[in-house]
C-alpha cells in the first residue's frame, strides 16, 4: 500500500490503462463476465438484483450491470453481444417480441428463459375521490355511481377536457407501441370517450400526479405491480372478462412476465441460464420490496439483501442443482 | 441560385410594393379557404403512389446488407473511440477535483479575468455541492472526445467546402438532414454496428453538433477579403500558403464561434445520449424524471447548463482576446460590476484586489524568473542555446509556469501529504427541496393553474386546432402546387423542383395528415414565440439592465434539457399538444429574443439621430425606424426557431405532441428502421423548406433595404 502511495496516482493511472488493455483476457476471474441488463423501473431492478447477488455471492460469476431505458434497445443489444440476458420482460409492452422469440413467432435471435413468476395485470383506474369524495380535501364526489365501463358514458362530462369534448377523456396506455389497443377498447365498449396517448411513462404520472393533486376527475389506464397505487388511491373500473375473441373490447389478459437473453447463454453458462429458468417471484413477494424502494426511499440493494435474508427457501429454490 | 428567380417578385419587393404583396397573400389565403372547405377530407393522398415505392422496406433490406458485410469496420471504429473515451474518463476521474477545479479556474483567469475565474470556480464546485461529480465528469469526457472529433473533422470538411461551390452544394443539405434528422431513428440500429454506452453515444453526439463547425468554417473563410488573397497571391504564395497563412489566421474568429455552437449542441444530446446507455449527468436526469422527482432533474439540468456556460464563457474570452487584449490588465472594475463605478466602497475594494492581483503577478514573474534560472542551469551543460531559449520561454510566459507549478503542488499534496478524496459529504446541498417544494404550491395553485388554463383554451381553440383542421383540410395536390409555387417565385426552380419531390415523398410513404399535424404545431409555437420575443427583445434593445438579465437565462433555456421542463409544462397545462406547443417555444424562442436585440442595436446610431431630429419620439423612431432596419435580422431569428422548433418535434412526443416525432418512436420501438427514416425524413424535409423559404425572404428583405 505504501509502494502505492508513494508511486502517486498517474503511476496508478499508466498501470490501470496497461491493466485495461490487456482486461478482455485476464478479468474473467471468476467463472466468468455477465452483462445484464439494468432497466428503469422498479420492478426490473428488484428482480435482476436478486439475479445478480445470487451470480456473485453464491455461484461464483462477475457480474456488469448495463443501463438501457427501454425496450427494444434491450433485444437489439442482446443480439448485439451487448448484453447477456435481462430479466422481467413484459409481454404486452414489448411489440418486438413478435420480432425476436420463437415463443411469439419470432426467429429466435433471442431467447425466452422462462417465466419468471411476476404476472402484470392492466386497467382502467379513477382516483377514489372521483367515485367516494373526499371530506378532508373538500372534494365532494363527481361520479358517485361509476363501477364498471357501462357507467363511464353516464358520467363523460365528468372526464371531458378541453381537447375531448364533448366526450370524456381516457389517459390511455402511454407508449402507442405497447399494444393495450386502449382506442380500440374505447370504440370496441362503445364508451364516449378519446384515447389520448401521452407517450412517455413520465408523463402519464405527472399527468396523475397534476390532476390528483388538485382533485380533479381522471380515467387513467394503469398496471401492477406499480408504486402508483401505494402513492394514489386508486379504484379499478370493471372491464368485460378477457376474452381472445371479443379482444381488444375486454379486459386485458394477463401479463406473464419473463427472463430473456443470448441463444449463446445454455451452451456457455448452463447453469446461470438454469437459474434464469427457474426464477420465481410472486406479485405479492415483489410488491413489497417495490414499495420499501419506492415509497419509503430505501436503498434497493439493502432491501433486496434484507428480503432474501428472510426468505432464503424461496430464492435458494432457485438455485441449478449442483451449486 | 438567386439568378434564375423570376425578375417580378424581385421588382414587387424591390420597390417595397408592400401592399401589393400583402395583397397576394390574402387572396392566395382567401383561395385557399375555400379550397380547403370545398375539399375537406375528400382528397387523401392516393395509396396507389405509395404502394409503388416501398422505401422502408428497401431501407430495411439495406441496413440487413450492412449488418452483414461491415460489422467488423463499425466495430473497429466503436473500439477505438471506447479506448479513448476510457482514457479520458479515467483521468477525470483519477484526477483529484480541487487539482481540476483549480486548473480550470487558473485557464479562464488567463482569458477571462477574475470574473469569468470565480464564475467557472462556482460552477464546478456546483457540480460537487449536489452531488454530481462523477457525472459530470463522465459527461464531460464524453463531450471532449465527441466535439475533439467533431472540431477536427467539421475544420477538414469547411476548409473543403470552402475551396469548391459543387463540394458546398453538396455538403449543405447533408448538414441539415444531420442537424434535424431527429437521434432517435439511429440510436437503435446503431446498437448493432456500434455497441451500447460510450462509442455509439459518441457518434450520435458527432453526427449531431458537427454542422456548425463546418458552416462557420466555410463561412470565414470564404469572408476573407478578396484584396487580401490577392496581395498574398501576388508575393507569390501558393495556394495552399494562402491558405494557412491567410485565409485559415484570418477566419479564426469564425472558426472559433463554430467549436463554440459545436460544443453547445453537443451538450444538448446529454440526455438523448441515455438512450443507448451512456452515463453520466443524462442518466441523472433521465432517473430523476423516472421518479417524478422534478428538483432532482433540475439540479442534473442545471449542472448540464453550467457546463455549457464554462465552455461558451472560455470560447468568447478566448476570441475577444485574440481581438484586442486580455481582460485580466485594464482599469476598469475586475470583479464588480461597472454601474458600481461611483460607489467609495467598491472603489475601494477594487483597489484592494489590484493591490491582490499586483502582488500576484509579480510573485508569478519573480518565481518564473527563478525557475527559468534553474532550469537554464540545468540545460546549460547539454547545449547553451537551447539553455537560452528555455530560459526565455519560461521567463516569458510567468503566468503558465506559476500556474503549472500551483496545480502540481496541489496535486503533489493529494497524492504525497493528505488525499482530498471525493467531493466533501458535508458540503453537500441540495435545491431539490426546495423546487419540489414551489413545484407542488404552484401545481395546485388556483390562480396560477386559471392562467394556464386561459392560456390552454386560447392557443387551442383559436389557433391549434384550426390551423391543424385547415392544413388537414386542404388537398394535398393544392397544397404540393402552392408550396412549389411559393418555393419557385422565393428560392428559384431547382429548390421549388426538390421541395416538389420532398412532399412527394412525404404523401408517397403515408405521412401527409401527420406531418400537416406537425406543421401545424411547429407554425403555431414559432407564432408564440415570435408574438413574445419581439416585445423582449426590444426591451433587451432598449434597456442594458434588462439585456443584463435576460443573456443568462436566454444561455439556460438553450442548455436547459428538454426533459427537465417537460414535467412540469406538463403538470401545468395538461397533457395535450398545447403543452407540446408551449414546450417548444421555451426551447425555440431565443434565438428571436437575441436576434431581435442584435437587429435592434445594430442600427446605425447616425440613423436613429437623424430620425430624433426630425422630431420622431422615442416610440416612432423605434417603430417607424429601427424595427423595419431590424427586420432581416429578425427574420433570421425565426429562421431559426422554426428549425429549433423542429428539433424539438422529436422531444415533444414524450407528453402528448403527437405528429412525425411519435411515427419515429413507434418504429423504434419495433426496430423498423425504415418506418423510422421515413418519418424522419418527412421532418428533415420540412425543416429545410421552411428553412430555405425563411432565408430567402430575410435575404430580400435585406437587399430591399440597401443594407448587406
Amino acid at each position: 500500500m505504501t509502494i502505492m502511495n508513494r508511486m502517486g496516482k498517474w503511476s496508478l493511472l499508466a498501470a490501470f490503462v496497461v491493466a485495461m488493455a490487456a482486461a478482455p483476457t485476464a478479468s474473467h476471474a471468476a467463472k466468468g463476465l455477465l452483462k445484464l441488463h439494468e432497466g428503469d423501473w422498479t420492478g426490473n431492478l428488484v428482480s435482476c438484483k436478486l439475479i445478480e447477488i445470487i451470480l456473485e455471492d453464491e455461484m461464483d460469476y462477475k457480474v456488469k450491470r448495463i443501463f438501457l431505458p427501454g425496450g427494444a434497445q434491450v433485444f437489439e443489444a442482446i443480439i448485439a453481444g451487448e448484453i447477456d440476458f435481462a430479466c422481467e420482460g413484459w409481454p404486452s409492452y414489448n411489440p418486438i417480441k413478435e420480432k425476436y422469440l420463437k415463443e411469439y413467432g419470432g426467429d429466435g435471435q433471442v431467447e425466452m428463459l422462462g417465466r419468471m413468476g411476476v404476472v402484470g395485470a392492466s386497467g382502467w383506474y379513477v382516483p377514489r375521490y372521483v367515485i367516494e369524495g373526499d371530506a378532508a380535501r373538500g372534494i365532494k364526489a363527481m361520479a358517485p355511481d361509476l363501477k364498471t365501463y357501462a357507467d363511464l358514458n353516464k358520467y363523460s362530462a365528468v372526464f371531458k377536457t378541453l381537447e375531448t369534448a364533448p366526450k370524456g377523456r381516457l389517459l390511455a396506455c402511454p407508449v402507442a407501441a405497447w399494444e393495450c389497443k386502449d382506442a380500440e377498447r374505447a370504440e370496441g365498449l362503445g364508451v364516449d370517450y378519446v384515447a389520448v396517448v401521452l407517450g412517455s411513462e413520465t408523463a402519464h404520472w405527472a399527468e396523475l400526479d397534476a390532476a390528483y393533486s388538485r382533485g380533479e376527475a381522471l380515467l387513467i389506464y394503469a398496471w401492477e405491480p406499480h408504486w402508483v397505487h401505494a402513492k394514489y388511491d386508486l379504484v379499478e373500473i370493471g372491464l368485460p372478462p378477457h376474452s381472445d375473441d371479443a379482444w381488444p373490447a375486454t379486459d386485458w389478459p394477463d401479463d406473464p412476465t419473463f427472463n430473456f437473453g443470448s441463444p449463446e447463454l445454455k451452451e456457455k453458462y448452463p447453469a446461470v441460464h438454469q437459474l434464469l429458468v427457474n426464477q420465481n417471484l410472486s406479485n405479492t413477494q415483489q410488491a413489497g420490496m417495490i414499495l420499501d424502494i419506492d415509497v419509503d426511499g430505501k436503498d434497493l440493494d439493502a432491501v433486496v439483501r434484507a428480503w432474501m435474508a428472510e426468505n432464503q427457501d424461496v430464492w435458494r429454490a432457485w438455485l441449478p442443482a449442483g451449486t | 441560385m438567386s439568378d434564375t428567380t423570376p425578375r417580378g417578385l424581385n421588382d414587387l419587393i424591390g420597390e417595397r410594393r408592400d401592399t401589393a404583396l400583402l395583397a397576394a397573400v390574402v387572396v392566395v389565403l382567401l383561395i385557399s379557404i375555400v379550397v380547403a372547405s370545398l375539399g375537406a377530407g375528400g382528397h387523401p393522398f392516393p395509396s396507389a403512389l405509395g404502394d409503388g415505392f416501398p422505401f422502408a422496406d428497401w431501407v430495411n433490406d439495406g441496413e440487413q446488407w450492412l449488418k452483414d458485410n461491415y460489422r467488423w469496420f463499425t466495430k473497429a471504429i466503436a473500439g477505438a473511440i471506447g479506448d479513448g473515451l476510457d482514457r479520458v474518463e479515467l483521468f477525470l476521474l483519477v484526477t483529484p477535483w480541487p487539482v481540476l477545479v483549480l486548473a480550470v479556474a487558473l485557464a479562464s483567469l488567463w482569458c477571462g479575468g477574475l470574473r469569468l475565474a470565480l464564475f467557472c470556480i462556482a460552477a464546478m464546485l456546483f457540480w460537487g455541492v449536489v452531488g454530481m461529480w462523477d457525472s459530470a465528469m463522465e459527461t464531460l469526457s464524453l463531450m471532449a472526445v465527441a466535439v475533439a472529433i467533431a472540431v477536427t473533422f467539421g475544420i477538414l470538411v469547411g476548409i473543403l467546402a470552402s475551396q469548391n461551390d459543387r463540394v458546398e452544394a453538396i455538403v449543405r443539405p447533408i448538414l441539415d438532414t444531420m442537424q434535424t434528422m431527429p437521434s432517435f431513428v439511429y440510436l437503435i440500429p446503431a446498437i448493432f454496428f456500434f455497441g451500447i454506452g460510450g462509442p455509439p453515444a459518441v457518434l450520435a453526439t458527432v453526427i449531431y453538433a458537427l454542422p456548425p463547425a463546418v458552416r462557420l468554417t466555410n463561412l470565414g473563410l470564404r469572408q476573407v477579403p478578396v484584396e487580401t488573397i490577392e496581395a498574398a497571391r501576388s508575393f507569390g504564395s501558393t495556394p495552399l500558403q494562402v491558405l494557412l497563412k491567410v485565409k485559415l489566421p484570418l477566419a479564426l474568429p469564425s472558426i472559433m464561434m463554430g467549436v463554440n455552437q459545436t460544443v453547445m449542441m453537443a451538450l444538448g444530446m446529454v440526455v438523448i445520449a441515455t438512450f443507448i446507455g451512456a452515463g453520466g449527468l443524462g442518466y441523472e436526469v433521465w432517473q430523476a424524471l423516472r421518479h417524478l422527482n422534478i428538483g432532482w432533474s433540475l439540479e442534473g439540468g442545471l449542472s448540464i447548463v453550467f457546463m455549457a456556460i464554462i465552455f461558451d464563457r472560455i470560447c468568447h474570452a478566448l476570441s475577444a482576446s485574440r481581438a484586442g487584449g486580455r481582460a485580466i490588465v485594464g482599469d476598469r472594475f475586475r470583479l464588480l460590476p461597472g454601474w458600481l463605478e461611483d460607489a467609495d466602497w467598491a472603489r475601494a475594494f477594487e483597489r484592494g484586489l489590484g493591490a491582490v492581483c499586483g502582488f500576484c503577478g509579480t510573485a508569478s514573474r519573480r518565481f518564473a524568473q527563478a525557475l527559468a534560472a534553474i532550469a537554464g542551469a540545468a540545460v546549460r551543460p547539454v547545449s547553451r542555446a537551447a539553455a537560452e531559449s528555455l530560459r526565455r520561454f519560461i521567463a516569458r510566459h510567468a503566468f503558465f509556469a506559476a500556474s503549472a507549478a500551483l496545480v502540481a503542488i496541489v496535486y503533489l499534496v493529494d497524492s504525497h501529504l493528505v488525499s482530498y478524496g471525493d467531493f466533501p459529504r458535508a458540503w453537500q446541498l441540495s435545491i431539490r427541496e426546495p423546487a419540489d417544494a414551489a413545484l407542488d404550491w404552484l401545481k395546485v395553485n388556483a390562480a396560477f393553474i386559471a392562467v394556464t388554463t386561459w392560456i390552454r383554451f386560447v392557443v387551442f381553440t383559436w389557433f391549434l386546432d384550426p390551423l391543424a383542421d385547415f392544413l388537414v383540410a386542404l388537398p394535398w395536390w393544392y397544397t404540393i402546387a402552392l408550396v412549389t409555387g411559393i418555393m419557385w417565385l422565393s428560392t428559384g426552380r431547382w429548390l421549388a423542383l426538390m421541395s416538389l419531390a420532398a412532399l412527394f415523398f412525404i404523401g408517397a410513404v403515408g405521412l401527409w395528415e401527420t406531418s400537416m399535424l406537425t406543421l401545424a404545431s411547429i407554425l403555431v409555437s414559432v407564432f408564440l414565440c415570435f408574438l413574445l420575443g419581439v416585445p423582449l427583445g426590444v426591451g433587451m434593445a432598449c434597456s442594458n439592465a434588462f439585456e443584463a438579465v435576460m443573456k443568462p437565462v436566454l444561455d439556460a433555456m438553450q442548455t436547459m434539457p428538454a426533459f427537465v421542463y417537460l414535467v412540469p409544462v406538463l403538470m401545468f397545462f395538461g397533457g395535450n399538444v398545447v403543452s407540446a406547443v408551449i414546450a417548444t417555444c421555451v426551447y425555440a424562442i431565443p434565438p428571436i429574443i437575441r436576434l431581435t436585440n442584435l437587429g435592434i442595436r445594430e442600427v446605425p446610431a447616425e440613423t436613429v439621430e437623424s430620425a430624433r431630429s426630425f422630431g420622431s419620439t422615442f416610440l416612432q423612431t423605434l417603430i417607424k425606424v429601427r424595427m423595419p432596419l431590424a427586420l432581416p435580422t429578425i427574420m433570421m431569428g425565426i429562421n431559426q426557431a422554426v428549425m429549433m422548433a423542429l428539433a424539438m418535434s422529436i422531444i415533444t412526443p414524450l407528453i402528448g405532441g403527437g405528429g412525425l416525432g411519435e411515427q419515429v418512436f413507434n418504429a423504434l420501438a419495433r426496430v423498423n428502421t425504415g418506418k423510422g427514416l421515413q418519418a424522419g425524413l418527412s421532418i428533415v424535409f420540412l425543416a429545410i423548406i421552411l428553412d430555405r423559404l425563411t432565408q430567402a425572404w430575410s435575404r430580400k428583405r435585406r437587399l430591399s433595404l440597401g443594407v448587406q
